[in-house]
């Protein structure tokens, strides 16, 4: 909301003009000020005069010499303007003025006669687009005045942000109120009497849904020229950020702000039927606004009536067929307090937000109906000219009344500390205007205008608030016991343990493309997928099954930014729209961990060939994971998944279940996503890495010498190599230290549908030294228990 | 001559023979002179057996000193000419230490997990334990027990995604805040409480330079006996010197919030000029860098969860993570985080 400083100081005489200081007083009062411009009059030299003769040029027949008199003489200036007589109050630019825009103004000639000085238009002056004639000021303002002073300038104009819970803020009588409590000094809105005239208006109006209408005022205001608002008034309207319209339709806006109660104005001839009636709309029904929209209604907008139908639209716009126009002659001021939910509702139904709805939808004071009623009139007659009838319409549906609070003083310095008397809370409350009584337990009734106070925690927030959150100490509560869960310092290590192999975590948003789940094979998945209700874009309207598809769309990403090289990982929720186990009432959202790596990975050495991106690769990476985590009963065994190679996928089981899939994406997926056909992935439920491990017993290392030998068998390709190794080294009782396979080998030699399989392998034993002797038959029983598999020794 | 005078003018020459070595093979031929059997010594020690016995305790205490000492100053010499010849040979081995032959690739946490990390241990160095919660929540647990009444604009399906799931007395949406997860801890603890809450929310906003659908918040709850609004300045002024750097000064704004009163948003004073420079890249002058909001817990909140608001109070503070590390980093562009550039990704 915009604030002028002058028309603020209007109300209060604060004890500071400085914008910054102010800005910071109205931050720690919690209106935050999101900046403030300082406005100064565009021009120099530019004073009122009056237009005492006009005679023609003797030389030119579009300009005429006109004899101005500026209160310390008579200027003669020339003007091509005809839209003003003799007695006209001007503006006038005399010699050594300066425009906007660095006009300089000087003597000159113009066909023979001296023109000293000019006299300008609003345009030229910067203060309007209005340049079809000179500007004519109102009234009759003194000879000589600088110009700025007409249009309050220099002045400064703050643009703050109020809180949704402070409607009475949104004006600035309610920020003049706030500042005056602030600074302990009065505020006061001048005496304004209404003069009206005898008769009544001859509306009726009908609330028939007190609930959407609090208060209906109207008051008739008849014969009045509709045109345009004097220029301080445009101006003060400027300044907030509103464009003039008519004299009528500004006070309404100029009242808005000055009190924070939107109105309305009526063309009261427009009211057919003489009667207005507030009620809901019925579903199907019609109303021209007066953007010249058509709007559909529904049977939740709240409708203002009259016999022909729907003529406007409650605390959000007004309809066309009663709209003031510049033929208008007789007004109806209307200055209804409205329910709020039903005001926020419409207008964003409608789209129609507005500086009115804004202040409707969070609550307009109903008491303060009345007042803005007449203030409005009584400008509209003052400006506008016509008469405000005394009879006027007071319609009331629903009684707000006062909040009355009990306090007591322990509940304020429970919650901020020891320091605040009764005295002090209670000076502070009754700076808001709010009734205190009593003592140690106090008796608070609150002004309507503060809906926002209606418990004890409302009012010690206001005690808080201007007591100055600035004062209160700083203090640590005392200390407690705190810390990681086993599974989140677990989180923590997986996520360490991925990067320093070299893989980046990576962070997507957790929403699903059909068109990838189907690329993955994953078309079934498609129908239970958690859908959003309301989602912006498509892209946003179906929550992720499964962490690969972002995945695989940020190795696209990269690679078409020249990233050949990627590998990412991302810990994040899939969603189901199965029930969740454990609260049915939500939906299915395990923790998933998922990789894709594209390209060379690791360690690379010049001149080397680099380790590359593939199912191998990703193995490795998840039992490096595996070791890091120091995973228990973890088993790796091929098998086939969605989308994935189907000769190079494992499934990764604990125990008997089933937690993911780690190996290559299958070519056909990869293509989908513009990717190589290698490329590593993984998908591992989560929560079952980070479940706590026991502690696992040391094994001090063996001081005795080792015995080392290598095996060769021939295996077939339907036996997995780690079948061969768990066998032949749970045949050596124990005595292995290490094994590993250092070559497999296809081809001569070795039968189709065989590879040979050469494995490195070292026994030592914790109390003695292994001798040839007792290394011979355990290597024997070795060989037994591999034949079992049908691997024999090659050579054999 | 005796052999004493002998023996003392071979160990007179030595040094200069020794040092006049140029190589080890140098060495062993200097050696054999002054030790070898031709050498003084040597001719000394043969003729032990011609020595006049009583002389010869003397002689042969003199030959072996002798000889121990030029066996010093070879050992000495040797040790030289072995270490140059040794580092004669590895200056061959030169490599150009810029080839950058080896590289030893890293990988990288994402700088908003970084950055959930630095704030979380921050808050466990205070004795807050961390949880998490769903993302997908039950509008009572988003809204309602948090003091958000039905009506409450927030709630609109304009700034709130629902999902399509179950029952439409039990609402479900993705959680616009971390905030739903301070009343599930409320629900199965009993006070004191000291959490924080990192995690996804959600908004219905357009993706450009400042907004992203789905951001990150931390959220921060303390409930006990006894808790104060100076608890809370206190708690968080603390916490903006650590993230901050401990010249941070803290300013507290008077806000709302429907789930905190008094609600208040915490300014930090800007790290990045000290305050108030207008060319300040950080914050355009304004000096203060708005960080979090926060407040004292609702007593509706308690209630809503089954504590006394007579018997407890408490704070609770919410602030994103993506802003922070971008006012941190110079990042000026939100999307960054979710590209997933790996050039991005690894500048952290």
């Amino acid at each position: 909301m915009k604030v002028p400083l002058v028309w603020l100081q209007e109300f209060i005489d604060l004890p500071t003009a400085d914008p910054t200081e102010l800005s910071e007083v109205l931050a720690m009062i919690g209106h935050d000020v999101e900046g403030f411009e300082v406005l100064d009059p565009d021009w120099t030299n530019v004073i009122v005069g009056r237009v005492a003769e006009i005679a023609p040029h003797p030389d030119a027949d579009k300009i005429r010499v006109c004899g101005v008199d500026t209160g310390s003489g008579a200027e003669q200036i020339i003007c091509g303007a005809w839209n003003f007589d003799e007695g006209a109050y001007v503006a006038v630019a005399r010699p050594g003025a300066v425009l906007p825009g660095g006009l300089e103004i000087g003597r000159r000639t113009i066909r023979g006669v001296e023109s000293k000085g000019m006299i300008c238009s609003e345009r030229e002056l910067g203060l309007g687009d209005d340049h079809a004639g000179i500007l004519v000021l109102d009234g009759s303002p003194e000879l000589g005045t600088d110009l700025a002073n007409l249009v309050e300038l220099p002045d400064v104009v703050f643009d703050l942000s109020i809180t949704t819970n402070r409607p009475d803020a949104m004006s600035i009588v309610g920020i003049a109120r706030d500042l005056a409590a602030y600074y302990g000094i009065e505020y006061s809105i001048p005496e304004r009497p209404l003069v009206t005239t005898p008769g009544a208006t001859d509306v009726s109006v009908e609330i028939e849904d007190p609930e959407g209408c609090r208060r209906f005022t109207a008051r008739e205001i008849r014969g009045v020229t509709v045109g345009q608002s004097p220029l301080w008034l445009r101006h003060r309207l400027a300044k907030t950020g509103v464009r003039a319209v008519s004299n009528v339709v500004d006070v309404t806006n100029y009242v808005m702000f000055e009190l924070g109660h939107p109105l309305h104005a009526f063309d009261a001839k427009s009211i057919s039927g003489n009667k207005l009636i507030v009620r809901r709309a019925q579903q199907g029904e019609t109303l021209v606004t007066l953007d010249d929209e058509e709007r559909g209604l529904t049977s939740d907008d709240l409708i203002i009536y009259d016999a022909d139908g729907p003529t406007s639209m409650s605390g959000t716009m007004g309809g066309a067929r009663s709209e003031v126009s510049f033929q208008t002659v007789d007004v109806l001021m209307e200055a209804a307090s409205w329910d709020p939910p039903t005001i926020m509702y419409m207008s964003r139904r409608h789209d129609l937000r507005s500086e009115a709805s804004t202040r409707f939808e969070r609550g307009v004071d109903p008491h303060l109906s009345d007042q803005a009623n007449q203030r409005a009139s009584a400008m509209v007659a003052d400006i506008a000219g016509g008469e405000v009838l005394e009879g006027y319409v007071d319609a009331i549906g629903k009684e707000i009344e006062p909040a009355e609070i009990d306090l007591a003083l322990s509940e304020v310095t429970r919650l901020l500390g020891p320091g605040f008397s009764s005295a002090r809370v209670a000076d502070i409350l009754t700076r808001l205007g709010m009734e205190v009584s009593g003592e140690g337990r106090l008796h608070v009734r609150v002004p309507t205008y503060r809906p926002d106070v209606s418990r004890p925690a409302d009012l010690i927030e206001e005690v808080a608030r201007l007591h100055g959150f600035d004062k209160f100490d700083s203090t640590l509560p005392l200390g407690v016991v705190g810390g990681l869960t086993v599974e989140q310092r677990r989180e923590r290590l997986l996520y360490r343990t991925l990067a320093g192999a070299g893989l980046s975590q990576a962070v997507t948003l957790p929403f699903v493309g059909e068109a990838d789940l189907e690329a993955l094979e994953r078309t079934d998945e498609i129908g239970s997928l958690l859908k959003v209700k309301n989602p912006l874009r498509d892209e946003e309207g179906r929550l992720r099954s499964t962490m690969l598809p972002n995945l695989l769309n940020a190795l696209r990403y990269n690679i078409s930014h020249g990233n050949k090289s990627v590998a990412l990982f991302e810990t994040g929720s899939v969603f189901m729209a199965d029930p969740d186990e454990t609260d049915p009432r939500l939906p299915c959202q395990p923790k998933r961990l998922a990789w894709a790596i594209v390209g060379s990975f690791g360690h690379l050495v010049m001149g080397d060939a680099s380790l590359d991106a593939d199912a191998d690769l990703s193995l490795g990476i998840f039992r490096h994971l595996a070791d890091a985590l120091g995973l228990q009963d973890m088993t790796l065994r091929k098998a086939t998944a969605p989308g994935m190679h189907p000769g190079r996928t494992a499934v990764v089981e604990m125990g008997d279940e089933v937690i993911g899939h780690v190996g290559e994406l299958s070519p056909l997926s990869a293509r989908h996503f513009e990717l190589p056909d290698h490329i590593a992935v993984a998908e591992v439920d989560l929560d079952p890495l980070l479940a706590p491990t026991g502690l696992e017993e040391a094994e001090a290392p063996s001081m005795f010498p080792f015995v080392e030998f290598d095996l060769s068998f021939l295996l077939s390709d339907e036996v997995p190599v780690g079948e061969l190794l768990k066998t032949t080294r749970s045949a050596a009782r124990g005595l292995i230290e290490s094994v590993s396979v250092f070559d497999e080998f296809r081809g001569e030699g070795v039968a189709d549908g065989m590879r040979a399989v050469a494995i490195h392998y070292r026994l030592r034993a914790n109390d003695r030294t292994l001798t040839n002797e007792e290394v011979a038959p355990v290597r024997d029983v070795m060989i037994e228990a591999a034949a079992s598999l049908g691997a024999t020794l090659r050579g054999l | 001559m005796t052999a004493v005078s002998l023996l003392d003018d071979a160990l007179a020459g030595a040094p200069e023979a020794i040092e006049g070595a140029r190589t080890l093979e140098d060495l062993e031929e200097v050696e054999s002179s002054l030790l070898g059997k031709a050498s003084t010594v040597g001719e000394v020690r043969r003729s032990m057996g011609a020595i006049d016995p009583a002389k010869r305790p003397d002689v042969g205490a003199r030959l072996n000193d002798v000889t121990a000492e030029i066996r010093r100053l070879l050992a000495q010499r040797r040790t030289r000419l072995e270490k140059s010849d040794v580092n004669r040979r590895l200056t061959g081995d030169a490599i150009d230490v810029t080839l950058e032959r080896v590289q030893i690739q890293r990988g990288s946490i994402h700088l908003i997990q970084q950055t959930i990390d630095e704030i979380v241990d921050i808050f466990v160095g205070l004795g807050y334990q961390m949880a998490t919660g769903p993302e997908a929540e039950l509008a009572w647990y988003n809204f309602d027990a948090l003091n958000t009444p039905p009506t409450h604009p927030s709630r609109l399906e304009s700034d709130t995604m629902y999902l399509e799931f179950g029952d439409p007395a039990d609402e479900v949406l993705l959680r616009t805040q971390t905030s739903p997860m301070q009343v599930r801890w409320m629900e199965r603890n009993d006070p004191p409480v000291y959490i924080v809450v990192p995690g996804k929310t959600y908004r219905l906003d357009a993706i450009d330079v400042s907004h992203l659908p789905v951001f990150h918040q931390i959220e921060g709850l303390a409930v006990d006996e006894n808790i104060t609004f100076s608890d809370l300045k206190g708690t968080l002024a603390h916490f903006a010197r650590e993230f901050f750097g401990p010249k941070t000064e803290v300013r507290f704004r008077p806000h709302f919030f429907p789930f905190t009163e008094p609600s208040a948003e915490l300014d930090v004073s800007c790290f990045a000029c000290d305050g108030g420079e207008a060319s300040c890249r950080v914050c355009k002058g304004a000096g203060w860098l708005e960080m979090l909001g926060c407040g004292m817990v609702d007593p509706n909140v308690f209630e809503a969860v089954g504590y006394d608001p007579g018997l407890v109070t408490g704070f609770a503070f919410g602030m994103g993570v993506e802003r922070p590390a971008m006012v941190r980093h110079g990042i000026n562009d939100i999307r960054h985080f979710v590209d997933n550039d790996i050039r991005f990704l690894r500048q952290f």
